[in-house]
């Protein structure tokens, strides 16, 4: 069933209602449209599981939508699995599906929504669940050379049984494990990189650089090193603890966690959070997309070896963590989001000097910036490299700015917009050439915005409360989201009787994104690939959770 | 004075005849002693007679037997013959003693001997025949009796594998040369009286230039397919990747030079060019071959193929130096002619050593694993050390590192060309130029591939699903590829004893002598007998030029290119004093080495990949990934014409394999073998069309010839 | 390119002087909460319920921090009622419990010290961290710390993270590939007791469960420049601290 990106010019987004009317009149009785909540605009339930993939043919390639993500929970009696699309502008579309525990198999989407695929294979890997029709399922986040067949980890299995059954689990590596080459040549070799390289200052991630010498023809990472388990960690949890492991399974995009777990939960107890702690909360936001970004663009200079514009972002980057610390109290910003607002006020003083310091920084970026883009040896290194054409970005999904650079213009603030980033007045960077050159200018765009909002985010500061008080609710339920310096972070969350966690299900903007890194890997040299890697500034740890 | 030269041809001689009935007589495991016994002392011989002909200079020639209408047959061991004989008998006993080794390793001593040992000595004789013979009608005969015997050995393994169609390439290749060349013998010798290469001298002055030149380029072009030059050596890389590897060191270590040989002996000794555009055409030549074969060489991943290309790489730079010399000398610069002739005759020498020391290796690795894939290969060196270490020696020597033989010959070589310098003409100039940039290319490219050869084969993990097989796991290094590594070691560590041999010849050829300008005597001169300026003997003095002069014999160890009045000396070198310093700086610091760190422990551990379980074969660079930089660079040669790049898909998202394949023609079939053939197809069939079977046709025809003969009868 | 070289030259000397002086600068650290009185017992007992993984226990009037299990969650630094003190420093790498005893590197390693990272599962701050000792501002090269490739030329491994199931292998092999002597450091409160991920099914509670840690460097992060004590320790040029000398301490 191969699906023609042709569709992708000729349809035009839909509207929600457009959505519902049409999904009424074409499938009808098979499926319910309803109003969703706890986040959720639209949510269709599928009576029948066989019309699941050309229900998600259908959002995805005829109603525009792009994907969010599989949330898969163990039920009673029933699996129940969500499958998310955004609609941009209207908002979230939810088709849910309940099967019985004793089916076998549920249908796979891959073959018609490319981004699902890992999806389905870290349900598969977890649950052990089976998605018919995917033809690469297992080894993916339990690496098949440690871990026997079958564990399933985040089956309802309490997590304190499977610590005290650890080393039972674990087994030796697999002296005969193999792993899966492609390239079939008689001069291919693949070449290993990982996971430990760079001297270990890059997270750790396995590639096998499928090659006949110069041009990398296959590369797929191998991720999942850092697989610590957080959603089952959390599970049992009070909704304060799992706040801190939302706060610090991917410490470099903190906030954004956890101010989408924090919204998820104001969601569910339907609490409204006062406007100074919106506009704080934009600022800190903003603040973190900015050195974040800092931070991407020192790494870019690094991995083409131009050590004095490396060096001297990386000056703007730790002067960004030093008036972070001095205006929060910690570098990355732990322990300020709390559901219901914030921890704690800032005085007008300190927001004036984070604002000197920020202005500071930005005025070297603009410098900066000017100087990179004189450099021509800089630029060969960038441009026409990593390319990923639009077609393949919307194929893939990417989303953040990976997915801006290729012409995939959606970001959560202005497409689902969140915590008061309606009424701020920002634009969306936006290129369509997608190579190394396009996505390091829309790092300097977000930047340079960031730094405006965080401007109009003081201006609009009034006295007033930080926080509202937020009691999670039994059997809550609902989604929060936010945009993450890389991208979409959507954080769902269940709530059992006595309002603890009971299902916690984070999609990371990584996640989405390494799932297509390899198409701007193959077809170029080698020499291309530690700079492509650096120009997409993909986290491991925050794919891997 | 009476030397024994003509005495030990006779025994020669009578020994080959020995050899050969004994051979065909003999049985079982003592056909292979007969026919190494008798194979070592005839090359013994050859040596001797060689050795004594270069040492005492003097020639030896006797008349055989009178023929009426061809004349009178005789042979006659001269310097240039002895220099090509001494090579041949200096190779041919670790040859021999290789195809004991060979036999009892792979073929468990049951190999069918008879016919071989027969063939074996016949060609041997054939050999020192072309070598000694003094008249046009002995040389060729000898000639096409060793082409056939060559075609016969080539084949001898095709008829039980069936695949004889790379030597009947040859042998057609052969043919079409042989006929090449007795038209130039032809051409030269209308106005002679007799056949014999004296009379043939005498009348090659009265020759036209236009004379000349079909000569030249007949005769050239008539060897060149035996020395393996571009445009007509397709025949080569085909031909030796399906001989087996028991003949293989004969016919790139002894039968390639006999090419040179017929060169020389054609187109410098009897019909010297008058002008330049000979030399420069054979200049061009050779520097195309020699760029053709190393990228070829460097690109392929079989090791035969491989060092068949590299044989027409070191063919090209001898062949380019013998141009060279053949323009120095049309243009008067006799001492330049020198320089360059002795160039291309010491490569020459330095080539037939490694090269059969390289095949023979590349026998033995095939017989030790059944491959002969570079991408298969690999982590050799820690199961058969010993002859990685003499296959080593030979990658070194052909790479033309220091302090071997190939690094003496090239250097030579490029320095001849660079004695352009003082010629006239600019578009001379112009051409030795771009020749010698073509040359330093080739010799880049040498060291990639001798880098990649070694590397892949030896080095790493074992790439490839084949075991070992027990014969060869005994470590024992072969007495013969021993024999040869010290061969080109002595040969590149004692150039100064060299020359002055290879200056027989060159002294008759060029008209200068190339030893008063390379080997200044340093051991032998002092202030006082004024056998080298003053002052430069005592600047050499300090640089350490006479260490040495109390033990050693000769003239001085040192070779010099010597310049004019304003630069003296140009370039100085002397691989011996080298090999000297490098001995004992590795000395040293093995001793300090070892002292400091004899208190240390040395722990061995797994290869470190990055922390991944396990470093697999599959992950280890091929030998194509090593090359194909060059392959990617020299694209416009290589022209792949297909490249299959097939993806099988599950669905469109997911792949399970992609599929690539490369299609290359070489580039000397693509320019020549092919539209020649095509041309012949075409012809062939012009004619087929004649032959329909009509009966009326036939009469027609016949009636038609009959109109013409008699119409020609009537013109004449 | 004259350009970057101007640049460069503008910019001037921006490093700190750190270890000669102390560094002042704000938001170079933290900081961390100490031992703290209280005026009662109660008091002392509420304070440390602040803390969400026990790192504070109240013995008698006092609250008692251990920096092992700290978090940075700053809840008590920030609480309204009963802060805890809290110390605006960065030289807290102690050499772990139970250590018979601690050997600095020889002599020869002062000024040439090479060191291999490793990240066993770390959410990227701690790692994000000890990338900033290359920056200009901290620049370790000054001091002879450079951080390798291969290590086979590594005399530190530096492990951040809580050392993951599918990490375990590849960083044993790493240390199993390391020449003697050599020196593992676990940096962040993750690699040093496991953090907040603890001990589970697939984390292994902090590098002391799978290598033997010779120096301990609690925080969440930990900032730069604590890492960079923790190396100058290591290297014998800081003295070192026992984990037991900071308990006994603050009893």
């Amino acid at each position: 069933m191969a699906v023609t990106p042709s569709s992708l010019r000729t349809s035009k987004r839909m509207k929600i209602d457009e959505i519902a009317r049409t999904i009424r009149e074409r499938f009808g009785s098979t499926l319910l449209v309803s109003h969703g909540d706890g986040g959720v605009t639209l949510s269709i339930a599928l009576v029948e599981p066989p019309i699941l993939p050309t229900i998600s043919r259908f959002l995805f390639w005829d109603a525009v939508c792009t994907f969010g993500g599989i949330i898969v929970e163990q039920l009673q009696d029933n699996w129940r699995l969500s499958y998310l699309f955004l609609s941009p502008g209207s908002g979230w579309i939810e088709v849910l599906l309940e099967v019985p525990s004793s089916t076998p198999a549920v249908p796979s989407i891959s073959a018609d929504v490319h981004a699902a695929d890992w999806h389905e294979r870290e349900a598969e890997d977890l649950f052990g669940l089976h998605f018919e029709g995917h033809p690469r399922l297992g080894d993916f986040i339990l690496h098949d050379q440690i871990w026997p067949e079958g564990v399933a980890p985040h089956r309802k299995l309490h997590r304190k049984t499977m610590d005290a059954h650890r080393d039972r689990l674990r087994h030796r590596p697999n002296p005969d494990w193999r792993p899966l080459l492609v390239v079939q040549d008689p001069g291919a070799f693949a070449m290993p990189v990982g996971p430990v390289y760079e001297g270990g200052l890059g997270q750790s991630v396995h590639f096998l650089l499928e090659t006949v010498g110069e041009d990398v023809v296959r590369a797929v990472p191998r991720l999942f090193y850092n697989f610590r388990a957080v959603e089952k960690i959390a599970e049992g949890e009070p909704v304060s603890h799992a706040l801190l492991l939302a706060e610090r399974f991917a410490a470099t995009s903190s906030f954004a966690h956890s101010l989408a777990f924090c919204l998820a939960v104001e969601r569910m107890c339907r609490v409204e959070v006062p406007a100074r702690a919106k506009n704080l909360r934009i600022l800190l936001g903003e603040l973190e997309r900015l050195r974040h970004h800092a931070g991407a663009i020192a790494g870019i200079c690094e991995s083409t070896a131009l050590s004095v514009a490396a060096s001297q972002v990386a000056i703007i980057e730790e002067l960004l963590l030093r008036a972070s610390c001095q205006f929060t109290g910690h570098r990355y910003l732990f322990g300020l989001n709390t559901p219901g607002g914030l921890h704690r006020d800032f005085t007008s003083e300190a927001c004036t000097e984070l604002l000197g310091a920020v202005d500071r920084a930005v005025s070297d970026l603009h410098r900066l910036e000017r100087g990179l883009y004189f450099t021509s040896s800089f630029l060969d290194r960038l441009e026409d490299v990593g390319i990923v054409d639009p077609e393949s970005a919307r194929d893939l999904n990417f989303v953040g700015p990976v997915g801006r650079a290729s012409g995939q213009a959606v970001d959560l603030r202005r497409d689902c917009p969140y915590e008061g980033y309606g009424a701020y007045h920002f634009e969306v960077p936006r290129e369509i050439e997608g190579d190394g050159y396009a996505r390091l200018r829309i790092l300097f765009q977000e930047a340079y915005q960031s730094t405006e909002l965080i401007h109009e985010a003081i201006k609009r500061l009034e006295p007033g409360s930080v926080s509202a008080s937020c009691e999670p609710p039994a059997h809550g339920l609902a989604l929060g989201w936010a945009e993450a310096p890389i991208g979409a972070a959507l954080h769902w969350l269940r709530l059992d009787s006595s309002g603890l966690v009971k299902r916690y299900r984070i999609i990371t903007a990584s996640f989405n994104n390494w799932l297509g890194f390899r198409v701007a890997v193959e077809d170029f040299a080698f020499q291309d690939f530690p700079i492509i890697l650096a120009t997409f500034g993909l986290s491991a740890t925050e794919c891997d959770r | 004075m009476h030397t024994w030269i003509g005495e030990a041809v006779v025994l020669f001689f009578a020994l080959c005849g020995c050899g050969l009935v004994v051979s065909a007589v003999a049985r079982g495991r003592n056909a292979i002693r007969v026919l190494v016994g008798f194979s070592a002392i005839c090359s013994a011989l050859m040596m001797i007679a060689a050795g004594i002909a270069l040492t005492t200079g003097q020639s030896f020639q006797v008349g055989l037997w009178h023929l009426d209408g061809l004349g009178f047959f005789s042979i006659r061991l001269d310097m240039l013959s002895a220099i090509f004989l001494f090579t041949a008998g200096l190779v041919y006993p670790p040859a021999s003693l290789f195809v004991r080794n060979f036999i009892e390793a792979r073929f468990h001593g049951r190999y069918p001997l008879r016919r071989y040992g027969a063939i074996h000595f016949a060609l041997m004789a054939s050999i020192v025949l072309i070598l000694i013979a003094n008249d046009a009608p002995l040389f060729l005969i000898s000639w096409e009796c060793m082409s056939i015997l060559c075609y016969l050995l080539v084949n001898y393994e095709g008829r039980r594998t069936g695949d004889g169609r790379a030597a009947y390439t040859m042998l057609a290749m052969s043919e079409a040369g042989f006929l090449a060349v007795v038209v130039a013998f032809a051409i030269a010798g209308r106005t002679a009286s007799d056949w014999s290469f004296a009379s043939l001298g005498a009348a090659a002055v009265h020759l036209s230039s236009a004379a000349v030149w079909a000569v030249f380029v007949l005769g050239f072009l008539g060897f060149g397919v035996k020395a393996g030059l571009v445009p007509v050596n397709f025949w080569l890389p085909r031909c030796y990747t399906a001989t087996p590897p028991i003949f293989i060191p004969v016919l790139a270590g002894i039968t390639l030079n006999l090419g040179f040989y017929g060169i020389l002996r054609l187109n410098d000794a009897l019909v010297p060019a008058h002008g330049v555009g000979t030399g420069l055409f054979a200049l061009a030549v050779g520097s195309a071959t020699a760029l053709v074969g190393i990228l070829y060489a460097t690109t392929d991943n079989d090791l035969k193929t491989m060092l068949a290309h590299s044989s027409i790489e070191n063919a090209g730079v001898i062949v380019a130096a013998i141009g060279a010399s053949l323009v120095f000398r049309a243009s008067g610069y006799a001492l330049a002619a020198a320089i360059a002739l002795t160039a291309g005759l010491y490569h020459m020498v330095n080539h037939s050593v490694y090269k059969t020391l390289l095949f023979q290796g590349v026998g033995e690795i095939e017989a030790a694993t059944g491959t002969r894939e570079m991408d298969s290969l690999g982590g050799l060196a820690r199961l058969l050390p010993a002859l990685s270490v003499v296959f080593l020696v030979g990658c070194l020597s052909i790479a033309a590192i220091p302090p071997f033989n190939g690094f003496v010959s090239e250097w030579l070589t490029l320095q001849s060309l660079l004695r352009s310098a003082s010629l006239v003409s600019p578009a001379t100039k112009i051409l030795f130029a771009i020749c010698g940039a073509a040359l330093a290319l080739t010799a880049a490219l040498a060291v990639t591939c001798f880098v990649k050869v070694y590397a892949m084969s030896f080095l790493g993990i074992r790439r490839g699903d084949w075991a070992l097989r027990t014969q060869a796991k005994s470590n024992r290094p072969q007495f013969a590829m021993v024999y040869l590594a010290v061969a080109c070691f002595l040969l590149g560590v004692l150039p100064t004893y060299i020359i002055p041999a290879l200056n027989r010849a060159v002294e008759l050829l060029a008209g200068a002598s190339a030893t008063a300008s390379l080997v200044p005597p340093f051991f032998t001169a002092t202030p006082q007998n004024h056998q080298l300026a003053p002052a430069f003997l005592h600047d050499f003095h300090k640089l350490g030029a006479q260490v040495g002069s109390n033990i050693l014999p000769g003239r001085g160890l040192v070779v010099l290119v010597r310049g004019g009045q304003q630069n003296p000396v140009i370039f100085a070198m002397s691989t011996f004093y080298g090999f000297a310093a490098l001995a004992a700086f590795v000395l040293i610091t093995w001793v300090l080495v070892t002292r400091a760190t004899r208190k240390r422990g040395v722990a061995r551990n797994e290869l470190w990949a990055g922390g991944i379980p396990r470093l697999l074969p599959e992950m280890s660079y091929t030998a194509t990934g090593f090359s194909n930089p060059v392959r990617v660079i020299f694209q416009a040669i290589f022209r792949p014409n297909i490249v299959e790049d097939t993806r099988q898909t599950v669905a469109v998202h997911f792949r399970t394999a992609i599929l690539r394949r490369r299609e290359e023609t070489h580039l000397v079939d693509r320019l020549f073998f092919h539209p020649i053939g095509d041309a012949i197809t075409w012809f062939a069939r012009l004619l087929a069309g004649m032959h329909h079977g009509k009966l009326n046709a036939y009469v027609a025809y016949t009636l038609a010839f009959f109109v013409l003969i008699l119409l020609l009868y009537r013109v004449s | 390119m004259s350009f970057w070289f101007w640049r460069g030259l503008k910019k001037g000397v921006q490093t700190t002087r750190y270890p000669r002086t102390a560094e002042v600068a704000a938001g170079v650290t933290p900081g961390r909460p100490i031992t703290t009185d209280f005026r009662s017992v109660e008091a002392a007992v509420l304070a440390a319920g602040v803390c969400p993984v026990g790192a504070i226990t109240a013995r008698g009037k006092s609250a008692h921090v251990d920096l092992r299990l700290c978090i940075h969650c700053e809840r008590c630094h920030f609480d309204g009622v009963r802060p805890l003190g809290w110390q605006a420093d960065y030289e807290w790498a102690t050499v772990p419990q139970g250590k018979p005893r601690y050997e600095p590197l020889p002599q020869a390693y002062g000024r040439s010290l090479h060191i291999i990272v490793v990240d066993a599962g770390d959410c990227g701050a701690c790692l994000h961290e000890v990338k900033q000792l290359n920056n200009p501002l901290y620049n370790i090269h000054r001091l002879g710390m450079f951080f390798t490739a291969s290590p086979r030329t590594a005399d530190v491994l530096l492990v951040v993270g809580p050392v993951t199931e599918n990490m375990r292998v590849p960083l044993l092999k790493t240390y199993e590939a390391m020449p003697d002597p050599k020196r593992v450091v676990a940096v962040g409160t993750c690699a040093v007791s496991g953090g907040i991920f603890g001990q589970s099914f697939v984390s292994a509670g902090g590098v002391s469960s799978v290598l033997p840690v010779d120096l301990e460097i609690p925080g969440d992060p930990a900032p730069p420049l604590a890492v960079l004590h923790g190396l100058l320790v290591v290297t014998g040029r800081k003295a070192a601290i026992r984990h037991e000398a900071v308990l006994e301490r603050s009893a």
